[in-house]
């Protein structure tokens, strides 16, 4: 949709003509905020790309309000919705609105990177980004002895496709099943009935394959009277608790680590073993800076005995993101473009044993760092659930 | 009467006509009820639209009229003016809104609405009655609030038109920011220079009464006739007298923040803010009651600053805690070792756990200064002559004070050094005779001769003394030792006390037996006793007729004794002594029992028959007390009292003959060093006054030991956790009985500070009130007990000004104010740059250097939707002005990091480019994200790292620079809406006050006679706030000169018939119009204050209360045409 003039090889003058319409068709995607940007550049100088590489948002605000975006520009798909530019905007433009509003124009007009393009079609057809069949996931409940959700079951776990088929991540939802038997919650999952929750899937531009996921998991929440659902991903979190009410939902939905720190609040799990380690904690962007929980997990960590707990240098609102988040985590990022290696290093310079995370995608992305890094020997990156239940 | 209306409906151009249909609006207005004639113009409100009104009333004999054109904010007046004109009362004319309640607002439909619009006007018109405005006079005075510029240059208008000023300042002094700033763009002035003129005529103007340290307590009334309650909170500094000389902050002990220098510079509890403040009168900030009573300073004889100094102690300052300590007292050295501190007795904290070390404190305190550095006062000498004869602590005392006030001083000492029983009585262990010395070398330093050697009375004549001085001190003190009068005292051995102590002090061979014996039990006991034991005594004992609880010295010295070997035998008392080989063999003593209290208040012993028992001793040492020696004052005729005493008056010392005072031990008998200070003091004091011809007699204040209840030491102690005094050091016993060495070790810095910490009224804020500046104030002004006042005033206008505030920049952490020492505001660096500010002008970083790079940062919570979205538009132009007083100071380099560059008025554009070309500041345009220390790379190591995008480049960059300033927005004051309500007037959105027009009527306010000048109406630099100020003042003027307002009769009245008097009208009315009648009991509106609202008659259950020009049958009306 970049206008271009038609003397667009001549290399003495680089003259374009806008679009007068794109400003406008963003802002019908959802932008309704980009004429409010006056271009002082604090995103840009906020946004965690700058560390690694160069990333213009502000030039790009400015194109799209022009209209002289070029939609086939890799930056369109750089923003991993972090959101830390979005908290700071001195004239409150929603920059992660925006480039979702580009995004849908691009995926509408089919231009979408191809990692992308196969998550999205695995999402599609099997419910999961990872390409694997439906009815397998379930299996890491296998031998759990973990109910399917029936009628008057008291909680429903959703453990995000990540844990249930990566192997990785797995442990996430094999710790969380841990602590709800120790804790005698009645608790169910619903296995091949869940979809892909959707929230990167909306963040990517495909706006009708989220609405559908989201249909699809209303009504099998609902069919099976649902009324309160545990999450291990501060994604799924996010869009269950701010994006499906619009859709019809109506169920309460907790975060692991807020269930934690209840429980632990009303004494259900009270530690006996220590964990003699000193460790500091990572924010995801989606349960902080998007949901603004900063204490909770803090106040769990705190009751986990022998810890010795570290602020990372970035912290809270401050927190330094992962890189997977607004569909980053489906696509490949260059080696030496990692923010993920940048917090590692940050956490190894606090002289940190473990690095607590309370997030998959954060998981994914750190345990593959840690591994090109070579430190797994120093550092471990482990769930905040994984945390507790060993000292249970 | 017949209704004939008259319709205009105006086109305002196209503004109207454009999308209203104005042919079919006028046809559809024709066919109402009463209308005469209906017409359609394009402007309505111009002269020919006005004269078809004038004329069209002739014609038509019309007597009321209908205007369809804009808001009636902008053009009522114009069209009830031409009304009255015509004959018709202004109040049978409607205006009905078809500009920006219709066609601005409306595209389809327009017409429709403006028809209805001038149905419901015509209806109104059509029930309205004839009214009568109101008219108020005017009260001739002025009320402003805020001593800022704004409020000062309003202030000086109105008065100098001859009308009185209220202008209250909530802080000490008027000057407001712009006092606080050091240069103004674009000209450079300086800020001071140009304002102080203006805050002096303030001050002098006898037109102003300028009430500051004032806050508005209640306003109510109308215009014309406000009634206003001012708070003016205590200064404890009478105005009427202060000088603003400063001599009181000198003496101050309390060292708090500067609030004008924005913490950068200290100041105390007692101060003026800054040296151009008006008024030049000091105030104290007490903020809380001391919780002791300070009973130390009321028990010490020279009333020293006792919890002054410990404050200063608590602080680390010991230099000036040793000052305020020899303020008072010439020899706090000696003191600090052998004062017996009736202070520590009557401490408050000796209540709750333990009375603070004070004489430790004191100690400490000189021991942190070299007296033999310490500079010697400027004085003006008097050419007066004073003899003191004597060198004791009483004759150094007064010779000190006297030598300060400029008298020539003489000291006649019989010994061979000065220092008297200081020197000759006091062990070296217990004061080092090096320390004396310094203390009195200093007092030489001051101009005083001492003359050693010299025995009035014998090696001159009193007489000549007396002859050669203008007046003479006795203060011989008490030398003479008391024998027991027994049996065998003559016997070599035994020995009498003060010779003993006298012989060791000057290093005479004098040796004693290995069993001693001493006789007594106080000072002069114990200290004989402790000598004995360190020149060979083995078996040392004091021989004491009474027990333990009569000895007149303190337990603790007892103690030292009692560590050191020595053993007490009380009840006992020697009959005689025994003789053998001509040598001392023993003594006979018998024991005693205590009996009736004698004199002194103690039980007096009474020998117990048969108990007589031998004691085998080698010395005897008589320690029973000492006698004046006065014989050589018979000469000149003195009187002398029982046991050789002089006698003297004592309100003034003065002896039975002119220009002869007398003091100390001589004239009380033996005492302590400190009353001795006293009496030398007080004497001194005496003298002066003589020297100067003034009667001698001084009211002296009675001092009664305050001591706490029992409940305020409950509460002491729940706010006071116990903490036991801090123990002094001292040396080991077994080493220190061998030799003459200091045992008391002193404390330790972290020692002292600790102790020090315990005193409670260190543990307040603000004034301990320790009376020091009381003491210093020679104008008599401090008043501890004053009281904050309630002023009433009468004013007919008010005009706010009460400026603005600066947002705390800590509230973006990621520009890391407060986090790094060089971050720092705005104001911070007008007080840096500013010649008379902390630094004295010297731009520097925290640690004294000049910057080499400095970062300013525009927009810090301004322009910014997370704070405040507006722009506080003074901040491009400070940054401009910044960077020029930085290059021309530091030669840094500059960076201006900006979003937009807004350089409006005069001159402000030139000096941008001047900035930009001649001084070569760098310009960056984008918002930095933050202000960090994590350096990348060598050269970021040690800086501030800037990172922002520069948006221009479009490239993100990092600038590290030694310092950054943040240009913080201007926001509301913290109490901007507690003012609004204060004074029933509106805010906007942003907090600031709200305007009543914002084009064209930005100085008054929606509450009549209330005006608005300067920053409080929104930020603005000092040329707009001057404007501001004399537009309001204009307003001021312009109703002050007609003497008298009108008040638009729209009224509230209440129908006594129908009235219960149930007083709920009374509860809705915001403006207080409404009262009950008695004994009518029947509700009243008092018309002056009623606004019209019409909330009353809303509330009213029985409709008793209708609103003139807005009645039941109007508002109906209009609402039934609005529906047809």
């Amino acid at each position: 949709m970049r206008g271009v003039a038609e003397n667009r090889d001549m290399k003495t003058m680089d003259i374009v003509n806008p679009i007068s319409e794109a400003a406008e068709a963003i802002i019908e995607a959802g932008g309704e905020t980009l004429k409010s940007c006056y271009q002082c550049g604090l995103c840009t100088a906020t946004c965690p790309w700058n560390l690694v590489r160069s990333f213009l948002i502000r030039k790009l605000i400015h194109e799209s309000q022009i209209g002289l975006l070029e939609l086939e520009s890799d930056d369109v798909w750089l923003c991993a919705t972090c959101g830390d530019c979005v908290e700071r905007c001195p004239r409150g433009v929603e920059i992660i609105d925006i480039f979702t509003a580009i995004r849908r124009i691009g995926t509408h007009w089919g231009v979408i990177p191809k990692a992308l393009k196969t998550a999205m079609g695995s999402i599609r057809t099997l419910g999961n980004p990872w390409g694997e069949a439906r009815e397998a996931r379930a299996d890491w409940a296998k031998d759990l002895g973990v109910k399917p959700f029936t009628a008057g079951t008291e909680l429903l776990y959703y453990p995000c496709c990540t844990p249930a088929y990566d192997r990785r991540a797995r442990r996430i939802a094999l710790a969380t099943v841990d602590i709800l038997k120790k804790v005698g919650v009645d608790f169910g999952i619903l296995g091949p009935e869940e979809n892909c929750c959707g929230e990167s899937v909306r963040k990517v531009g495909e706006e009708d394959l989220f609405r559908s996921l989201a249909q699809a998991n209303i009504e099998a929440f609902k069919r099976h009277g649902v009324k309160k659902i545990l999450v291990s991903s501060p994604h799924c979190y996010h869009t269950f608790k701010n994006e499906y009410p619009d859709l019809g939902a109506d169920f309460e939905v907790v975060h692991i680590t807020q269930f934690l720190a209840e429980l632990m609040e009303e004494g259900k799990i009270k530690p006996i073993k220590s964990f003699p380690k000193r460790i500091t904690y990572h924010d995801p962007c989606y349960l902080g800076r998007h949901n603004k929980i900063y204490e909770e997990p803090r106040r769990v960590l705190q009751g986990i005995p022998g810890l010795e707990i570290i602020e990372l240098p970035d912290s809270r609102e401050d927190s330094l993101c992962c890189g997977g988040g607004g569909g980053r985590i489906w696509m490949e990022t260059k080696k030496e473009e990692r923010f993920s290696d940048i917090r590692i290093q940050q956490a190894l310079e606090v002289s940190a044993e473990v690095l607590v995370i309370c997030c998959p995608y954060c998981m994914l992305n750190f345990d593959d760092s840690l591994l090109t890094m070579q430190k797994e020997d120093v550092l471990e990156i482990r769930d905040i659930s994984e945390l507790v239940n060993e000292v249970m | 009467m017949e209704r004939r209306i008259g319709v205009y409906i105006c086109h305002c151009g196209l503004n109207i006509a454009a999308t209203v249909d104005v042919k079919e609006v006028t046809e559809s207005a024709a066919s109402l009820r009463g209308v005469q004639i209906a017409r359609d113009y394009m402007f309505m409100c111009s002269d020919p639209g006005q004269d078809l009104i004038l004329s069209d009333i002739k014609e038509y004999r019309l007597n009321r009229v209908v205007v369809a054109s804009c808001s009636p904010l902008l053009h009522e007046r114009t069209f009830r003016r031409v009304c009255r004109e015509a004959g018709i009362n202004p109040y049978l004319f409607e205006m009905a809104n078809i500009r920006e309640h219709c066609s601005w607002v409306h595209d389809d439909g327009a017409t429709e609405k403006a028809k209805g619009l001038v149905r419901a006007a015509v209806m109104k018109v059509y029930y309205d009655e004839p009214l009568e405005p109101m008219e108020v006079p005017i009260v001739p005075n002025t009320l402003i609030v805020g001593g800022g510029i704004a409020g000062i240059q309003a202030a000086l208008n109105i008065a100098n038109a001859g009308y009185k000023v209220y202008l209250v300042e909530r802080e000490p002094s008027i000057g407001g920011h712009m006092i606080q700033l050091d240069k103004t763009f674009p000209t450079l002035d300086c800020s001071a220079c140009i304002l102080t003129p203006k805050m002096s005529d303030v001050g002098s103007h006898p037109n102003i009464e300028l009430l500051t340290y004032s806050e508005i307590d209640e306003v109510s009334g109308y215009i014309g006739n406000f009634k206003v309650k001012i708070k003016k909170k205590s200064k404890y500094v009478d105005e009427s007298k202060c000088t603003g000389c400063g001599l009181c902050f000198q003496g101050c002990p309390v060292i708090m923040k500067n609030e004008f220098d924005l913490g950068l510079a200290d100041r105390k509890a007692i101060y003026i803010p800054f040296p151009q403040a008006v008024p030049n009168i000091a105030v104290i900030d007490k903020r809380e009651k001391r919780p002791c009573e300070a009973a130390c300073v009321d028990a010490c004889p020279i009333h020293t600053n006792v919890l002054g100094y410990i404050r200063l102690i608590a602080e680390g300052r010991y230099k000036e805690a040793y000052g305020l300590i020899r303020d008072t007292n010439p020899l706090p050295a000696v003191c600090g070792r052998v004062c017996y501190a009736p202070c520590e007795e009557a401490c408050d904290r000796g209540q709750i756990d333990e009375s603070i070390a004070i004489r430790n404190l004191k100690r400490f305190a000189t021991d942190q200064v070299n007296i033999d550095e310490l500079e010697v006062p400027q004085i003006t000498k008097t050419g007066k002559r004073v003899a003191i004869i004597g060198s004791g602590p009483a004759g150094l005392a007064a010779a000190n004070d006297l030598a300060l006030e400029g008298h020539e001083v003489t000291i006649f000492e019989a010994l061979p050094e000065p220092g008297g029983m200081l020197r000759y009585a006091i062990p070296e262990y217990r004061l080092p005779k090096e320390i004396l010395l310094k203390e009195i070398d200093y007092i030489r330093r001051l101009g005083v001769e001492i003359r050693t050697g010299v025995q009035v009375g014998q090696d001159i004549s009193l007489a000549e003394v007396k002859r050669d001085h203008q007046a003479v001190f006795i203060a011989t003190g008490a030398h003479g030792g008391i024998r027991l009068g027994v049996e065998g005292e003559d016997i070599a051995g035994v020995i009498e006390g003060i010779r003993f102590l006298r012989a060791v002090n000057i290093g005479e061979k004098i040796s004693v037996g290995k069993k001693v014996a001493v006789i007594g039990g106080g000072n002069t006991a114990i200290d004989c006793a402790r000598t004995a034991k360190r020149i060979g005594g083995e078996d040392v004992r004091v021989v004491y007729r009474r027990s333990r609880d009569e000895m007149p010295v303190s337990s603790v010295e007892v103690a030292e004794m009692e560590k050191e070997g020595v053993k007490i035998d009380f009840l006992t008392m020697p009959k005689h002594f025994l003789s053998e080989n001509e040598g001392l063999s023993g003594m006979e003593c018998i024991r005693m029992k205590l009996g009736e209290p004698d004199d002194s208040g103690r039980p007096r012993p009474v020998p117990i028959k048969g108990s007589e028992f031998t004691m085998p001793v080698d010395t005897v040492i008589d320690a029973l007390g000492q006698v004046p020696e006065t014989e050589f004052v018979q000469e000149l005729g003195l009187s002398l009292g029982k046991m050789g005493t002089i006698e003297i008056d004592h309100k003034t010392g003065a002896t039975n003959i002119e220009e002869v005072f007398a003091g100390g031990d001589v004239v009380t008998g033996p005492a302590s060093v400190i009353e001795a200070i006293g009496a030398g003091k007080r004497i001194a004091c005496s003298i002066s006054r003589y020297l100067r011809g003034e009667p001698l007699e001084v009211e002296e204040e009675e001092l009664g030991e305050e001591k706490l209840s029992k409940r305020d030491i409950k509460d002491l102690q729940n706010r006071f956790p116990t903490q036991k005094r801090v123990e002094i050091g001292e040396e080991p016993i077994e080493e220190r009985v061998g030799d003459f060495r200091e045992v008391t070790l002193g404390y330790t810095p972290s020692e002292a500070v600790t102790e020090a910490l315990r005193c409670l009224a260190g543990q307040m804020e603000g004034c301990i009130e320790c009376h020091e500046c009381e003491r210093r104030c020679d104008a008599k002004a401090i008043d501890y007990e004053m009281k904050d006042e309630i002023v009433d005033v009468e004013v007919g206008s008010i005009i706010l000004a009460t400026g603005y505030q600066q947002i705390d920049p800590s509230v973006i952490p990621q520009y890391g104010y407060g986090r790094y020492d060089n971050v720092i505001t705005g104001l911070e660096f007008e007080r840096l740059s500013d010649a008379a500010g902390p630094t004295e002008g010297q731009i520097q970083l925290k640690n004294g250097q000049p910057p080499n790079s400095v970062a300013i940062i525009h927009c810090v919570g301004s322009r910014d939707k997370n704070f405040h979205e507006y722009c506080s538009r003074v901040c491009c132009m400070f940054a401009l002005k910044f960077a020029y007083l930085i290059k021309e100071k530091t030669k840094a380099e500059v960076y201006q990091m900006y979003i937009d560059m807004r350089c409006f008025g005069e001159g402000h554009e030139e000096f941008y480019e001047r900035l930009s070309t001649e001084e070569d500041v760098k310009f960056i345009r984008g918002k930095p994200s933050q202000v960090t220390d994590r350096a990348l790379t060598e050269e970021e190591k040690g800086k501030l790292i800037v990172t922002v995008e520069d948006t221009l480049l479009g490239s993100l960059i990092r600038v590290p620079v030694d310092m950054v300033i943040l240009c913080n927005a201007l926001e509301p004051t913290a109490d901007a809406e507690n003012v609004a309500r204060l004074f029933s007037i509106s805010r906007r959105a942003d907090g600031f006050f709200m305007e009543r027009h914002v084009k064209l009527d930005p100085i008054s306010t929606m509450n009549d006679g209330i005006f608005i000048a300067g920053c409080c109406e929104g930020p603005k630099d000092i040329t707009d706030s001057v404007a501001q100020a004399k537009a309001a003042a204009s307003e001021v003027l312009s109703l002050l000169t007609r003497g008298k307002v009108e008040i638009e009769p729209i009224v509230a009245s209440v129908n006594d018939e129908f009235c219960s008097g149930c007083g709920l009208c009374e509860k809705m009315c915001p403006y207080g119009a409404l009262s009950l009648a008695e004994p009518e009991g029947v509700m009243v509106v008092n018309q002056a204050l009623c606004k019209g609202c019409g909330s009353c008659a809303v509330i009213c259950p029985s409709e008793a209360i209708s609103v003139s020009h807005f009645t039941r049958l109007q508002i109906l009306g209009q609402v039934e045409a609005l529906a047809s």
